[in-house]
């Protein structure tokens, strides 16, 4: 007759009655080493920096003076430094914002009517970008962009060079030529961050369900009614998503704006100058909080305003 | 009067694959109308076509007599309870009911009242704050409901509302939907492939076998004069009968059919109709027995508390002839 229990195999069988009994341990064996390096490498270099942050600068001898002070913040407040913080702001909510504008129709299409070989399509246009070198994409954008690149050629060639002038002549924004500019700079980060707003978007969007939309109509409501009261709201949590990628991205960014726009400095730039040529290195811990206290910020906005009801 | 539906040789074509293949109907207003068939028999795309999601190939649907070939779902005045109830799950269950209001610009007040009111008649009094994912299935069914119901729709159409349901739950709301149709008045168009529902909630109904119309009818005369092979067999299991053996029984040679609770079974000798009996089915209410006669398969139902025979054993069948249905085909 046949035993009510199989025979015991080998340690594997031992493991597995041990994970069984005890579900933690196989828990606390998974979990250990990410946290590990979670806690210690990533949050205790974030409370490294934190700290500096609080330090100051000696102005006659450029030593860091290792005593608890609010005078390094105060600095951010000095016009230069403000500029600063203000120009990336403004730069990182344009990107985003025209990021989600651009790609809603693309997400969109591809949640509710790309199949099969169009769905490959899609995900391989939207990766594609990101396998080749971030430089490499930067680099290629400063020839398009130049006076003699690409676009000057097709806008005079069609007779839209006009709009182009027009477009370089807006004060604040315009410049020599678009690789010169803020806006050559904004429709670079626009190009190289798209894919993080895309895919979040997508992956919100096909969640979904098409009945829900049909419910929207069937109950009177006209596209942009369903548009508005149903699409949008169900999709933010994935709005919110990319917009994390696209806002913190631009603004941690110290090599696009060096390599096309004006000289004027991001807060990317600026803690990288800071740390380096300047060795000041509380000043550069104080600009690198700022994007993490607007993060937080937009995040509690986000939350107050409803954005992951949906959730 | 004028009909609340009409279709007039409608056809909905998928590539070459034809879902509703020249469909005519017509629901009188203020009936509960039943769309019976299996999956894929295209009675899903006929509710469909009345609410706007599909567009007629061929053919013209009118609601109330107006042609809605060129009118988008949105401005047509019925409403839908969809299979999945497709409650937004970012409203809570009054802003749910009070959507179609909403876009149709009615105050938030009024809309508010409308919505407990509605809530109040599906039985879901005080659950206005909560959120649908918070609900069981059946609430979420009532609220899909008080949604659709609070547009005072002229149709309603309801696409197998009841299939997410357990037993239990699902008899008390048909018994529920069916006193609510009476109440309301509204001509209620029922979508399901469960013939038992369709039979005891509808006062007509319509079988629907690829894409075609199989019979249209009372539940009365669909079920025990079913004109289709097809027909006689989804609705309910009768024994269908063919025509050499029919004529053997003394009727003009056609298909027929016969209802298994007609038939007695007797001795074999000297009945019209004998043979082995291959299988035994207890249903609680009775014990379905299978004969094996020369030719078929025929099915009796005998009561419970009737004495059963073995399995094997030879027995008779007895009828009257005038249960005995002929079939316009096989």
């Amino acid at each position: 007759m046949k035993s009510a229990l199989l025979p015991e195999r080998g340690p594997g069988d031992r493991l597995t009655a041990i994970f069984w009994r005890r579900p933690r341990v196989l828990l606390a064996v998974l979990i250990a080493p990410p946290l590990l390096w979670l806690g210690v490498v990533y949050i205790g270099s974030l409370a490294a920096l934190l700290l500096q942050s609080f330090y100051s600068i000696d102005e006659f001898s450029g030593l860091v003076v290792r005593e608890f002070t609010l005078k390094t913040y105060g600095e951010l407040l000095r016009p230069a430094n403000f500029d600063i913080i203000r120009r990336t702001l403004l730069m990182s909510a344009s990107v985003t914002l025209a990021s989600a504008v651009v790609a809603f129709p693309i997400a969109y299409y591809a949640a509710r009517y790309a199949t099969g070989r169009w769905k490959a399509v899609f995900y391989l246009g939207i990766m594609l970008p990101l396998w080749s070198s971030y430089l490499v994409k930067v680099y290629a954008w400063k020839l398009i962009l130049a006076k003699e690149g690409i676009v000057t050629w097709v806008a005079d060639s069609v007779g839209l060079g006009f709009l182009l002038d027009a477009a370089l002549a807006l004060p604040g924004v315009g410049g020599n030529s678009l690789s010169t500019s803020f806006l050559g700079t904004f429709l670079v980060f626009v190009y190289v961050w798209l894919p993080y707003m895309i895919l979040p978007m997508q992956a919100a969007l096909e969640r979904v369900p098409k009945s829900l939309l049909e419910a929207s109509a069937d109950l009177g409501a006209s596209s942009a009614q369903t548009f508005r009261t149903v699409i949008l709201p169900l999709a933010m949590p994935g709005v919110i998503a990319g917009s994390i990628f696209t806002f913190s991205l631009t603004m941690g960014d110290y090599i696009i704006p060096q390599i096309v726009g004006t000289s004027a400095r991001f807060i990317g730039l600026a803690v990288y100058q800071l740390q380096g040529t300047a060795g000041n290195l509380p000043l550069a811990a104080a600009f690198a909080v700022v994007p993490i206290i607007i993060m937080l910020i937009y995040l509690s906005l986000a939350k107050r305003a409803g954005a992951f009801d949906a959730l | 009067m004028t009909a609340a539906v009409e279709f007039q040789t409608v056809s909905r074509h998928f590539g070459p694959v034809r879902a509703v293949d020249e469909v005519n109907l017509s629901v009188a207003e203020g009936t509960f109308f039943a769309m019976l068939g299996p999956s894929g028999s295209g009675k899903t795309t006929c509710l469909r076509l009345i609410s706007g999601f599909e567009k007629p190939t061929h053919g013209a649907i009118r609601i109330f007599g107006q042609d809605v070939s060129n009118t988008p779902p949105n401005r047509r005045n019925v409403n839908t309870v969809f299979q999945d109830y497709a409650l937004f799950p970012h409203l809570n269950v009054r802003e749910n009911v009070g959507y179609g209001l909403m876009v149709k610009g009615v105050g938030r007040a009024t809309r508010n009242a409308k919505a407990d009111e509605m809530l109040a008649l599906v039985k879901l009094d005080g659950f206005g704050e909560r959120k649908p994912g918070q609900l069981s299935g059946g609430q979420r069914q009532r609220v899909a409901l008080a949604r659709a119901l609070v547009n005072e729709p002229r149709v309603l159409l309801l696409d197998e509302p009841l299939g997410a349901l357990d037993l239990k739950l699902r008899e008390a709301m048909q018994d529920e939907l069916k006193a609510l149709q009476k109440r309301l008045g509204i001509t209620f168009v029922f979508v399901t492939h469960d013939q038992g529902e369709a039979l005891s909630m509808a006062d007509r109904l319509a079988v629907f076998n690829h894409g075609k119309i199989a019979q249209i009818g009372t539940p009365e005369e669909i079920y025990s004069r079913p004109r289709t092979h097809f027909v006689a067999d989804f609705v309910g299991s009768s024994n269908v009968l063919p025509p050499d053996l029919v004529q053997r029984l003394g009727a003009p040679p056609t298909w027929a059919s016969l209802r298994p609770e007609a038939l007695r079974l007797t001795a074999a000798q000297g009945a019209v109709l004998s043979g082995a009996i291959i299988g035994l089915r207890y249903l609680g209410a009775g014990t379905r027995v299978t004969v094996a006669v020369a030719g078929a398969e025929i099915g009796v139902l005998v009561p419970s508390g009737a004495q059963l025979p073995e399995a094997g054993a030879e027995v008779g069948i007895a009828f009257d002839l005038a249960d005995l249905h002929p079939m316009e085909e096989a």
